[in-house]
Order: structure tokens, then C-alpha cells, then sequence
């Protein structure tokens, strides 16, 4: 099986293309060029040249989800071109991880769009967590084949983040084939979207550039004894699964406060040394 | 100096019928006018005419040539919306251009010289844009109006009549070619005069006085003078395609199949006029009578035929229109695409085309009210929302950094919240009224001991509605770690999940 595997993969290579041909240096720039002084020459550029380094310098970066320990696991956050997946249970913390990275990148002046299978975005609560709106695209669909059709579709638009959230368990619509993550990875590659894929259970397979999972949970509450008590915020654990380019396993802790507590640092300090 | 174009196209009700059903190229096929006995040919396809079928014959004369001979008879949609089309092939080569009917437009070209290379490729543009609508056209340029027809007219296409030289390119024409129908050409017969040339070489006042006013207007056109301005057509408001149907369609596909070609004319002449499709409008004719007419809002302008007939097959399912189709009309509302400005040192930019088009087709998938823009709604009450069409701002003409995460938790809305049973226990000060939540259970997976909970929060709104808003929330925390948002409902007796903290 793993040889046929293999002689299958070698034959029809489904995730390493082959990188693009730059196109050939023109006639005139060359003859130009060699009759520059070095210095001189290596700081010309024409046109076609400076946006092809402007685009494999965009493709290079990461989008941060600005949440230091999630995009430190990721060597620096969402990559572009790239499918990240972050799978965990109900309530283990996906969602805020998702408005994170819609925020942070909407505040960078990007368009995103959140495919949202199971309908549980709150536009109050997104926009309370930094999100523009005007620069997010919703789309709700019916299905998780409609969700992969619709991600593969919008991919292809020009949005350099596409996060699919796939709601809670049980997931609605039939299981999709593992080929459709694989043509969601090339087409994020295709195309430099940052693509996040927030699943309660595994579903990308090997078709991810990382996996990471959200894992135990802790509830804080602000205030103990007989006084009243205040939901303060969750402490939870990441733990990167596996990862093309880093060492997988590294175990970090992100702390989300709740939206209603006053932005006060020490009513943080204290909800989450409570 | 004056330079006119004529783009005219030869048997146009034929080339009319053909470009609605092309698959009746290549067959012996021939349009009719009339009733019954009354019924004869105006037109016929290569294929019939090489069987001897020619314009006059009564229909069972052709039949009686051709058993096998299709016989169409005269649409006038299909011609009225062939001569839209044409007439929007001629705009996009000069807004001057004037409707001469019956597949003829005239088109003022003066001043184009610096767009193409000669006059004669001009020619060719007119023509090749011409065919890639399905309407077969020639060409002919000259200083006047008649003289651009009658070269227009002639089997070589396309024909250039150099400038100051009219009188010379039509003295070896025929007379015929002046004018088809001409009531003095016996009289000029009998005189031997049997070319254009021959008649301007007469007198013009002496063929004045014999003739009358016809003389003196016939030898000014023989001399190739006309002075008839152009006279410039206004913009359509709207694009127009239809068909009326040998026999009534009580399916949906086959009129799907059918309406697509339409779609695809209407795309095209669009594309022609750099415009897009805003808003789709269906009527239907009906047998025996009547008519069904519905309108289709696309979520942004857009020219993918696909998309637009996916739209039209949904909303024809969801209403159909109830009786045998016999014929149709779509009339597509232009707007002009989107467009913007790409910039290279900030985050790119979505093309505002395929943004459309993306939208129209995942909206056709998964419904209008699926896809958009998240907007939040002036109100307290915590799960209403609305969405609104997709239309981001410009991205920054420069990169910036992300704006720094505050860190906080989301909440995942359930639609609609959950309903469960709530087990109470007093609160720790056991004061009379207050209690704590010690237990939730419910059908599905959120049931199961309580941990921790705070509350309740009270919230009152919409008072001045019959049925205001009056909840009790609170926050729970299971044994399991999971944490959820709780709510009372209005008659005390109800308990919602309405979000979970992830």
C-alpha cells in the first residue's frame, strides 16, 4: 500500500508544486545592467521585478493572530499560502482564537471572510473583540460540503485570510473526502490566503501545514467566598500536534478575559490570579 | 471631413432566427411571413436556397421543392433584440451611431483613424465583433450615408469608398442598388439608362423637369451626394433578450437550456458596453394566455451567465410559473463593475469582478441570507444580528501592523438557543428568592453538574412592544470545564442556552 503510495505520489506530486520559472531578465535591462558599476546595478530593478518581490515578500509573511502565545507555537502566526489547523472541543477556546485572527488582520487593512458551518458568530461580541466588520465576509453555510465548496470558492477571490469554522459536535452534512483538504491547501498556496481551519475534531489530515490543539480549559471567576461572583475569563492549553517546518509538541497557555469585565488590569490581574 | 460606416446585415430575419437557434445553421431552413395560403418566404439558408428556394415563393411552393424544409415564421423579438445587439456592436466603436432598421446601423467614425491601423481594419473589427454576436454583417465606409450603405451592401465586405470619391465607386452600380424600390426606373429603362454613372451624367435640371422632385433627388444620390445627417441614437436603459417558442415548454430544463443562450447573448452584449448585470427580470408568456413576470436582484454585478442562471433556476423552482411557457423576455438592468485601484505597497486588494461573482454564486448555493457582511443591530438583547451586502472599504495604501489583542473570550451563539431544565439550589446566604444553579440537563450535549455560577444579570428591553424582552442571565460552569451562558425566560418557567464561552 505505501509503495503504491509512494510511486503514486511521485508520479502526481499533490503538495510540493514545483516552484514557478522567474521569467528571463530582458535583452536591454541585461546589456544595462553590465555596464553599471556593481553597486549600482544591484540596486536597479524595473517594474515586473519589484512586484514579484513585493508578492514573495507578502507570501513570505505571517498573519499574527496577535495572541503571543498561539503565534509563537506558529513560529509567527497564521502563514500565508498555508492551511493551519486548530482542532479542541466545545468550549475549548477555537472561536476566541478565530475572532483573534479576524481582528488582527482586519486591522491591518486585509478582507477576511469566516466560514461559519454551525452560525454562531455574535456581530456585538466580534466587534467588541477588535474585528471590523465592514472587512469580514460571512458566509453560513448549510452543509460541511457547502462549507468546503464555499472556502475553496472564496479562497480563489484574492481574501488573504479564510478561516472555516466548523461549529460544534456533531458536525452536519456527510463527511467530505480527504482529497477536498488537500485542494483547499493548494488553493490557499495558490492563491497566498492565510487559511485557519477550526474543527472539533482532526479532518485535514496531511493536507495541513500545522495542527494544533486546544486542549484542557480552566474557568477563572472574579471574586470568592460570600462575595458575588463574576465570570472572569478561561486559561487554556495549546499544544502543537505537528508542524512541515517546526518541532511538534510545545505546550503553551493562553489566557481570554471575559468582553463585560472593565478593560482594567487589575481586575484582570486578579481574575486570572483568582 | 465626414466619414460614415454602415454595418448592415444581409437577410436579417434569417440571421435574426439563426443566432436565437444556431443549431439550425447548417439545415434547409427558411423564415415565412403570413398566414396559410398567404404564407411565403422572405428568407432561406444557403442549404434551401441551393434546392431553389428564393424570397416569394408561397410556402407550399418551397415545400413542394424541399419536403424536408423548416419553415420559421418571422420573430419579432428575435429580430428586435438581434438589431439591440447590433446597434451595440456599433457603439463600441463610436457613440454616434443612428438605427436604420432591419439589421442596418449607420456609424459615425470620423476621428478614428489614430485607433486602427487602416480604414479596412476598422472594417474587419466591425465585422469580426459583428459574427462573435451570431449576426453574419458587412461593411461599408464612405462620406455619406447612401454611398456607405450601398457599399455595404455589396457580396465584398468590407468596402472602403475613398474620401471626395462616391461618384466614381457608384457610376458602374446598377440603378437597383440606389434604391430597391424605385418608381421611376421603367420611365429611366425605356430612356437606356441602366447604371448609376449613366443617370449623373444627365442634366440634373432637365431630369428635374421631367421627373420632378424624384429626378433632382436621384441625380444629387447617383452623384453620390446625401445630405441626410446622421442622426445619433440615445442609450438603452436596459438590455433586452427573448424568443417566442414553436411549442410550449412545460419543463423546466429544457427551458433552462434555452433561456442559457439568451443569458449568454446578454452577457456578451454587456461585456460589449462594459457593463454588468444588477438586476434579472423574466416575463414569461403563458398559454393560453397571459403572463408570468419575476425579478432576480443579483448581490452585485455580475456578467457569469452561470451564476445568473443558477439564480433563475432557483427561483423558478421556489415559484413556478404555472402554465405552458410559449415564450420569453430577460431584461437585464446595467450597472457598471466595479472596479478598483490596486496598490502595491498595501494588502491586496479584492478584484471587485470576481468578489461579485463569487458572491452571486455562493448566494445562488447556499441563499441570499447566507452570504454578507455581519452588522450588529441597536439593541441590548444580546443575539441579534443583521447582514448586509459585502462592499469592504479600500485596504490602506500601506502595510500597518495588527492592533494589539485585548485577549478576550468569544462567545459562540446558538440559533436558536438551546432549551433545558434548570436544577436550583438556594444560594450560600440561603436568603428567600435568591438560588444558584446546581445542575442543567437537556436532550443534548449540554447537560451535566454545575460547578460555578454567577447571576443573574438582569436585562429589560424593547419595553414598548406588546411582548418586551425580560431576561434572567447567568454564567455557568460545568464539572466538565465547559462554561455557558444561561438564560430565564420571559415567563420565569423557560431556561435557554443562548452561547457557550470557546
Amino acid at each position: 500500500m505505501s509503495v503504491t503510495a509512494h510511486l503514486f505520489e511521485s508520479r502526481l506530486p499533490l503538495l510540493d508544486p514545483q516552484p514557478a520559472q522567474a521569467p528571463p531578465v530582458r535583452d536591454d535591462l541585461a546589456r544595462l545592467r553590465a555596464s553599471l558599476a556593481g553597486t549600482a546595478a544591484a540596486k536597479m530593478t524595473n517594474g515586473a521585478e519589484l512586484i514579484r518581490a513585493l508578492e514573495k515578500t507578502r507570501r513570505e509573511e505571517s498573519i499574527p493572530t496577535t495572541l503571543a502565545p498561539f503565534d509563537a507555537l506558529l513560529g509567527g502566526g497564521l502563514p500565508r499560502g498555508k492551511m493551519v489547523e486548530l482542532t479542541g472541543r466545545r468550549g475549548a477556546g477555537r472561536f476566541s482564537i478565530v475572532m483573534s485572527a479576524l481582528a488582527a488582520a482586519t486591522s491591518m487593512g486585509e478582507a477576511a471572510v469566516l466560514i461559519d458551518l454551525g452560525d454562531h458568530l455574535d456581530p456585538r461580541s466580534a466587534e467588541a473583540a477588535g474585528v471590523d466588520l465592514r472587512r469580514v465576509l460571512w458566509i453560513r453555510p448549510h452543509t460541511l460540503k457547502q462549507a468546503v465548496m464555499s472556502t475553496e470558492m472564496i479562497a480563489a477571490t484574492g481574501f488573504q485570510l479564510v478561516v472555516l469554522d466548523t461549529g460544534t459536535h456533531p458536525m452536519r452534512g456527510r463527511r467530505v473526502p480527504a482529497v477536498a483538504w488537500v485542494r483547499l491547501g493548494r488553493s490557499a498556496e495558490a492563491h497566498g490566503a492565510a487559511m485557519l481551519i477550526s474543527t472539533p475534531y482532526p479532518l485535514t489530515g496531511t493536507a495541513s501545514e500545522a495542527v494544533v490543539t486546544a486542549g484542557r480549559t480552566r474557568v477563572q471567576w472574579l471574586g470568592r467566598g460570600k462575595s458575588p461572583r463574576v465570570f472572569a475569563g478561561v486559561t487554556l492549553d495549546l499544544t502543537l500536534e505537528k508542524h512541515r517546518h517546526l518541532r511538534p509538541g510545545s505546550n503553551v497557555s493562553v489566557t481570554l478575559s471575559d468582553p463585560s469585565l472593565p478593560d482594567d488590569s487589575t481586575t484582570r490581574r486578579l481574575a486570572h490570579s483568582s | 471631413m465626414t466619414r460614415i460606416a454602415c454595418l448592415y446585415v444581409p437577410m436579417f430575419p434569417l440571421a435574426a432566427r439563426l443566432r436565437s437557434e444556431p443549431e439550425l445553421l447548417s439545415e434547409a431552413v427558411a423564415i415565412v411571413e403570413g398566414n396559410g395560403s398567404a404564407a411565403h418566404v422572405v428568407a432561406a439558408t444557403r442549404r434551401a436556397r441551393t434546392k431553389g428556394i428564393r424570397p416569394g415563393l408561397t410556402l407550399a411552393q418551397a415545400r413542394s421543392l424541399v419536403p424536408k424544409l423548416i419553415a420559421r415564421g418571422r420573430d419579432v423579438e428575435c429580430e428586435r433584440t438581434a438589431q439591440e445587439a447590433l446597434l451595440e456592436v456599433a457603439e463600441s466603436f463610436s457613440p454616434r451611431i443612428e438605427d436604420a432598421g432591419e439589421g442596418m446601423v449607420f456609424i459615425d467614425v470620423s476621428g478614428m483613424e489614430r485607433h486602427f491601423a487602416s480604414e479596412k481594419d476598422l472594417g474587419d473589427a466591425a465585422i469580426r465583433d459583428s459574427e462573435d454576436i451570431g449576426l453574419p454583417a458587412r461593411f461599408g465606409l464612405a462620406a455619406s450615408k447612401l454611398a456607405a450603405r450601398i457599399a455595404a451592401e455589396l457580396p465584398k465586405s468590407p468596402t472602403i469608398v475613398e474620401p471626395g470619391g462616391e461618384a466614381e465607386f457608384l457610376a458602374p452600380l446598377p440603378l437597383a442598388r440606389l434604391t430597391p424600390e424605385l418608381d421611376a426606373a421603367s420611365t429611366l429603362q425605356r430612356w437606356g439608362i441602366t447604371s448609376i454613372g449613366e443617370l449623373a451624367h444627365l442634366p440634373e435640371s432637365e431630369l428635374a423637369a421631367r421627373l420632378g422632385e424624384l429626378g433632382r433627388d436621384l441625380h444629387y444620390a447617383a452623384r453620390g451626394i446625401d445630405p441626410r445627417p446622421l442622426i445619433p441614437r440615445a442609450l438603452p436603459p436596459e438590455f433586452r433578450e427573448g424568443m417566442e417558442l414553436e411549442w410550449p415548454l412545460v419543463a423546466l430544463e429544457p427551458f433552462l437550456f434555452i433561456a442559457s443562450t439568451a443569458l449568454d447573448r446578454l452577457s456578451k452584449r454587456m461585456e460589449l458596453q462594459g457593463f454588468a448585470c444588477k438586476r434579472l427580470e423574466l416575463t414569461m408568456t403563458l398559454e393560453p394566455d397571459g403572463y408570468h413576470a419575476r425579478a432576480i436582484d443579483l448581490p452585485a454585478p455580475t456578467r457569469d451567465t452561470k451564476t445568473m442562471l443558477t439564480l433563475l433556476r432557483l427561483d423558478l423552482e421556489k415559484t413556478p410559473p404555472g402554465a405552458p411557457v410559449i415564450g420569453f423576455t430577460l431584461v437585464a438592468h446595467p450597472d457598471r463593475p466595479r472596479r478598483a485601484q490596486l496598490s502595491l505597497f498595501g494588502p491586496a486588494a479584492l478584484s471587485p469582478e470576481k468578489l461579485a461573482t463569487t458572491i452571486a454564486r455562493l448566494v445562488s448555493m447556499l441563499g441570499d441570507d447566507r452570504v454578507g457582511m455581519p452588522q450588529t443591530v441597536d439593541t441590548h438583547i444580546p443575539d441579534r444580528y443583521a447582514i448586509g451586502t459585502f462592499a469592504p472599504p479600500p485596504p490602506p495604501n500601506l502595510r500597518r501592523g495588527p492592533r494589539k489583542s485585548r485577549g478576550l473570550l468569544a462567545a459562540r451563539i446558538f440559533r436558536p438557543p438551546v432549551a433545558v431544565e434548570v436544577i436550583t439550589r438556594p444560594s450560600r446566604e440561603n436568603e428567600p428568592g435568591e438560588f444558584q444553579i446546581a445542575a442543567i440537563k437537556s436532550d443534548g450535549d449540554i447537560a451535566g453538574d454545575v460547578r460555578t455560577s454567577a447571576g443573574p444579570w438582569q436585562l429589560t428591553a424593547e419595553w414598548w412592544n406588546p411582548s418586551p424582552v425580560d431576561r434572567e442571565y447567568w454564567d455557568v460552569e460545568l464539572l466538565q470545564g465547559k462554561s455557558y451562558r444561561v438564560y430565564r425566560g420571559d415567563g420565569g418557567a423557560e431556561w435557554f442556552v443562548d452561547a457557550g464561552y470557546d
